[in-house]
């Protein structure tokens, strides 16, 4: 078969494609001078009067073309004509691929063929057409006018590479999905090996259009986007390179661009310029390893994931956004260049230097020699009780254990161990060498937790079974530790290489490294109610200024014996000294959680203090009953009780002062992100309800804690401007707080990072909480939903957790969303209320029942409502039961008041 | 101001001239019939006539162009006649007679080609793909309108959506008179979210736009009440207020959009002149959402509904009682 030659084209109309970016260059490469179409936005950007202030070269993969950065092509000039910084964004379509010239062949691609065009020789073809061009716009290169290269598949590499070798001119590098190494242990991905297998390569590639028709389903690509990549290889002879490119992946060191890629490897471990990593999890090809590699060579790479991405990660998402958002984070638009501030930087931040000196392992290293209880740990049977010397001599113990086997400070440990003395071992240790705790709680399910662990990537599991099944089962990465020994068999079933146990009886040689205060101390996921689970991130710093909040607002001090029923707190009774007592519960089901069991957690600790959820609560009055005279006296001690994890109501405060008639109730509101934030009493739920306030009232900041509002505009975006004081009063807003204690940022999620940072007010280090509410003439804040749930109407944005509030106090209503429907700014406002525990059928409400909803809602607001439906079921978040999935909701009120049916499915 | 009212005998024109004359305006009207309107001068006559309408606007500084055939069955030609012909007649006698206003009443169904409409603005008239005659020709007839303006003839186009209130003979009446009979069917889960427009407020829109299209013209305005409700709690409502029992006859919604005639036969519909339709297409319209963006009129006519529909329903409880 004869493949002719032909020059380079100019692309059809396409959709999305501006014709005034498509130019033909010739450029003059090793092997002579060939025609090249590029994107380059530089005529439009002079046409419209701009000039310049950097070049971002784009470079593509196989079988994609200049096509796949059209979106990053429109973003950069429409920022520029908004007066940004002006990129020119120069993509060319690489030589024998997309409208670029096609050189005649006699046979079709093999990986040993003299007609195949290298790796090497790609890079020179980069090379040749990006020099031609830059030297177009004077001073490209130069401080004023910085380089920066961006590559997808293929291209990513070759453009690193590229970068690492002119890193005189070039200021920054970033890649999407790519692979520069293939470990030599591991087989390359399946679908790649289907299409090496000799006789297939040609058919899979260039004789049929297969490879071609694979990779555009590899993202979220319409039919008409679809088309517009493949116009360029409509023909056999037009997809010779496809097969060129397949042909020339170096599977093994006997092919021939095997030491190309290799030192291409090599010349990107040593660029140590900024560099960013955008990622689809879900590319079949380029898998996590190629990540983990890409990251060991660039370890100063900022990364975002794109967890439901794929290989095509620019078509799922908005990258374009996360590109600039990123150079503007490193380079600022020209003018402001110099003025403007790194917002995610932790070394300039007074938050976190300003935390106390004390480390978080410094009272537990003090009392070594404290023969008093530090854990008591009901969980175990019988109940197990240990001193401070033990605790110090086990901590010290495994740590030394750790790092013989090989654990490195700022490794990450993945805990899959339940709340207990062996949990509190496991952290303490890590705490000590710097290894970073992973904490993804059950509640997220198998997958969410494959997701989030996979997306933390620790190098080390410490689990008891059932986390260890997990592992083994969902294939989790890191290396195994058991917490008990396991025996030989299952040892080797579960690859577990050691045990706490064994570890716990390592001698205590090394001096342990010491983590600064601002190195990563664990990250926490977030529960997922709102998309994927995020990982967030605590420094030792966070965790010691946490500690402290405990001291200093709720007397959590030295001695102190407290009962630990709330996961996050339960972990901290070492960093402050306390004795920390875990009640025999399912921490996943807090429900599980009885009188008897608390009580006799307070017992065995003297303890003066209680920590628990609304949930285990409720079954501790509920089986306050059982309870004998001495466990009553004991719960008649108690001094504090404290529950989180979401808002207790004065009913609930009430039955718990049944149970603990001493103490003082304390419901603080907080986050995985900033885990106390307010704070109220048991008196003061009683006075916020008497206000008729709407929302749930969370009582005012803590100690330490700055809180202001940005307010919510027509549209339901948040204002960058934050208020506080008086005018913050009385409207609607999401709360931003800025704390010691709160997060550092999220775990590789760059923009997600910088976006929930991005307030600088008096200089602090703020967070977008996401909550949405308003603070009342007292200061005191009540929530009102979520951000994403503000229901936007002509009349101004409602928040739906204060209209919620008051429907719910109907006779006729067990609870309520509500929601808007249609366009942004002249929503319809529904209530969906759910059918389960009343007496009401699904489709539309009452006609009593509407009419008395609507008088209310108007009473309070002058809102108009629409129309109230009643749902057949009620989706609510996994972790707690109680967040109602109002997005869900609306999906369904939507297609209900649109004329669809009642009884559709809700749950996605 | 001198203002000319055309279609006034029907409850919209009629209550419009009554309130241009209550504000101190000096009215003529043109209908067939005498309008009743104390105070205005009757000019009696059709739009298709030439004379009439010459006669009619003569010396107007503003023309509230009411007029229609409304109905659902019918010689196309009539309809063409009326709703297109007698606009172009209309529009040219007021641009001869130098009239520098004119407010053109036409109906949401001139851009409706069957989807659901959720809190869409007025979009372009599209006759080529309306449901029925009377919607293809007013639509044509907006297009007349809308294609005269110009700085010194200044054309507003304000499209009323599902009026009723008491005196309503096209909606209101027909519901009640269907519920007393035990024939007042709710299509489907009756969720369907509809805009509607009481009375009141549609006649005071109306005589905001006399002034409103010195400052705005050349554009459509959808006129509702700004409050969606779903259909099957509005038509109980008006039944309820009418004296009759809240409907319980449900109808799925396939039947009745295949059968095509289902709402025909049950509304029982007759020929009507001068009011908002009740076409065939309504089985669609009262199964498929239709509500608006409002903030674009209200900004314009610098008008909000001052009559909520919760009142509305008193008044009509009243009415009825």
């Amino acid at each position: 078969m004869k493949f002719p030659a032909r020059p380079a084209q100019i692309p059809p109309q396409l959709p999305e494609w501006d014709p005034s970016w498509s130019r033909i260059v010739e450029a003059a490469t090793p092997d002579g001078t060939h025609e090249f179409h590029v994107l380059d936005t530089l005529p439009v950007l002079r046409a419209a009067g701009l000039e310049p202030e950097g070049t971002i070269l784009a470079l593509h993969g196989n079988p994609t073309w200049s096509y796949l950065w059209r979106r990053l092509a429109r973003a950069t000039v429409e920022t520029a004509r908004a007066g940004g910084r002006v990129w020119r964004l120069i993509a060319p379509d690489q030589l024998e691929m997309g409208f670029s010239e096609r050189f005649a062949h006699e046979a079709m691609p093999t990986p040993k063929s003299d007609e195949v065009r290298r790796i090497a020789d790609r890079l020179n073809d980069f090379d040749a057409v990006v020099t031609t061009l830059i030297a177009e716009v004077a001073g490209s290169g130069s401080a004023a006018h910085p380089i920066v290269t961006i590559g997808h598949d293929w291209g990513g590499v070759l453009s690193l590479g590229w970068a690492a070798r002119n890193s005189d001119i070039v200021s920054a590098a970033i890649s999407l999905n790519t692979a520069v190494h293939q470990p030599e242990d591991t087989p390359i991905p399946a679908p790649l090996r289907a299409t090496l297998a000799g006789p297939m390569l040609p058919t899979a590639t260039v004789l049929t259009d297969w490879f071609l028709r694979v990779t555009m389903s590899l993202g979220d690509l319409s039919a008409e986007t679809k088309s517009a990549f493949s116009a360029p290889y409509r023909s056999a002879a037009d997809r010779w390179a496809i097969g060129n490119f397949v042909a020339d992946i170096p599977v093994d060191a006997n092919h021939p661009s095997d030491p190309e890629l290799q030192r291409i490897g090599k010349d990107i471990a040593a660029f140590d310029k900024p560099a960013l990593l955008v990622w689809g999890p879900k590319d079949p090809v380029f898998l996590e390893r190629y990540l983990r590699d890409l990251r060991s060579r660039l370890p100063q790479a900022d990364l975002h994931r794109f967890e439901t991405a794929s290989h095509l990660v620019s078509e799922d998402h908005a990258v374009p956004g996360l590109v600039l958002d990123w150079l503007d984070a490193q380079f600022g638009t020209a003018a402001a260049a110099s003025a403007k501030e790194s917002t995610t930087g932790a070394d300039d931040d007074p938050a976190a230097t300003a935390a106390p000196a004390r480390a978080v392992t410094a009272i537990l290293d003090a009392r070594r020699d404290d023969e008093a209880i530090a854990s008591v740990d009901f969980a175990q049977n019988p109940a197990q009780q240990i001193s401070w010397r033990h605790l110090w001599h086990v901590t010290t113990s495994i740590a030394n254990g750790l790092l013989g086997l090989g654990v490195k400070p700022g490794d990450r440990v993945s805990m899959l161990v339940p709340p207990g003395n062996n949990l509190t071992a496991a952290l303490y240790a890590c705490l000590k060498i710097g290894a970073v705790a992973v904490v993804a709680d059950a509640g997220l399910g198998p997958k969410g937790m494959t997701r989030a662990i996979t997306s933390a990537d620790p190098q080390w599991i410490i689990g008891e079974l059932p986390g260890l099944t997990l592992a083994r089962a969902f294939g989790w990465p890191g290396r195994r530790i058991s917490v008990t020994p396991l025996g030989p068999v299952r040892s080797r079933l579960f690859k577990a290489e050691t045990s706490l146990t064994a570890l716990s009886r390592t001698e205590h040689r090394a001096e342990l490294p010491a983590p600064a205060a601002g190195d990563d101390a664990a990250i926490l996921f977030t529960s997922g109610s709102t998309g994927p689970a995020k990982g967030v991130r605590y420094t030792h710093a966070n965790i010691s200024a946490l500690a402290a909040v405990l001291t200093r607002v709720f007397d959590v001090r030295e001695g102190t014996g407290l009962v630990a029923g709330f996961p996050p707190f339960a972990l901290l009774g070492p960093a402050i000294g306390a004795t920390s007592v875990t009640p025999d519960m399912s921490v996943t089901k807090p429900k599980t959680l009885t009188a008897s069991a608390i009580a006799d957690a307070i017992i065995a600790g003297r303890a003066t203090m209680v920590f628990a959820s609304p949930a285990a609560y409720r079954n501790v009055a509920a089986t306050a009953g059982q309870l004998d005279a001495q466990q009553r006296a004991a719960c008649a001690r108690v001094e504090l009780v404290l529950s989180a994890g979401a808002p207790v109501p004065l009913e609930l405060m009430d039955a718990i002062a049944e149970v603990f008639p001493n103490a003082s109730i304390h419901s603080p509101y907080g986050m995985t992100e900033g885990l106390l934030l307010t704070d109220i009493d048991r008196a003061g739920v009683a006075e916020a309800d008497a206000t008729g306030g709407l929302g749930v009232c969370v009582g005012r900041p803590i100690d330490g804690v700055e809180l202001a509002l940005a307010p919510i505009d027509d549209a339901g975006n948040s204002a960058e401007e934050l208020l506080q004081g008086e005018a913050s009063r009385g409207r609607l807003g999401e709360f931003v707080v800025s704390a010691a204690h709160i997060k550092s940022g999220y775990d590789n999620l760059w923009r997600t990072t910088a976006d929930s940072a991005r307030d600088g007010m008096h200089g602090l280090t703020w967070h977008r909480t996401n909550d949405i509410g308003h603070i009342d003439d007292a200061g005191r804040v009540w929530l009102e939903g979520r951000l994403q749930h503000v229901v936007t109407t002509a009349r101004g944005p409602v928040g739906p957790g204060g209209l919620e509030a008051l429907v719910d106090t109907d006779a006729q209503v067990s609870r309520s969303a509500v929601v808007g429907i249609g366009p942004v700014g002249t929503q319809a406002l529904v209530v969906v209320l759910d059918a389960e525990g009343t007496a009401l059928s699904p489709g539309v409400a009452p006609l009593d029942l509407t009419a008395r909803l609507r008088e209310q809602i108007a009473g309070v607001g002058g809102h108009d409502l629409a129309a109230v439906l009643v749902a057949p079921e009620f989706p609510t978040d996994i972790r707690h039961n109680s967040k109602i999935d109002r997005s869900r909701l609306a999906a369904w009120a939507d297609r209900v008041l649109a004329g669809g049916p009642v009884r559709g499915r809700i749950r996605g | 101001m001198r203002i000319t009212v055309t279609g006034a005998s029907g409850l919209l024109g009629s209550s419009v001239a009554r309130a241009l004359v209550t504000s101190g305006h000096e009215v003529t009207t043109l209908q067939r019939r005498p309008s009743g309107v104390d105070g205005a001068a009757d000019v009696l006559g059709s739009v298709t006539d030439a004379k009439s309408v010459e006669h009619a606007v003569t010396g107007a500084e503003a023309v509230v162009h009411l007029a229609a055939k409304v109905s659902m069955m019918g010689d196309p030609k009539e309809f063409e006649a009326v709703n297109i012909g007698g606009t172009r007649t209309l529009v040219d006698a007021a641009r001869t007679a130098g009239v520098p206003r004119l407010v053109h009443i036409s109906s949401p169904s001139v851009a409706h080609t069957g989807d659901s409409i959720i809190g869409d603005g007025a979009e372009a008239a599209t006759p080529e793909f309306a449901r029925g005659e009377y919607a293809r020709t007013k639509g044509a007839g907006e297009r007349i309108a809308l294609g005269a303006d110009s700085p010194d003839f200044r054309v507003l186009v304000l499209r009323p959506h599902l009026m009723w209130g008491p005196g309503d003979t096209q909606l209101t009446e027909r519901i009640i008179d269907r519920a007393r009979a035990g024939r007042m069917p709710v299509l489907g889960s009756g969720a369907a979210l509809v805009d509607t427009l009481f009375v009141d407020n549609a006649v005071e829109a109306i005589v905001a736009a006399v002034s409103a299209v010195d400052t705005t013209h050349g554009e459509s305005l959808v006129v509702t009440n700004g409050q969606p409700r779903a259909i099957g709690e509005l038509m109980s409502r008006i039944a309820i207020a009418g004296g009759a029992g809240e409907p319980k006859l449900r109808i799925p919604v396939a039947p009745a959009l295949a059968a095509g005639s289902v709402v025909e036969k049950v509304w029982a519909l007759g020929e009507h002149d001068d009011e908002p339709p009740l076409t065939r297409f309504l089985a669609e319209q009262l199964s498929t959402a239709h509500w608006f963006d409002q903030r674009r009129t209200q900004e314009v006519l610098g008008w909000t509904p001052r009559v909520s529909i919760e009142e509305g329903m008193e008044i009509l409880a009243a009415h009825y009682a």
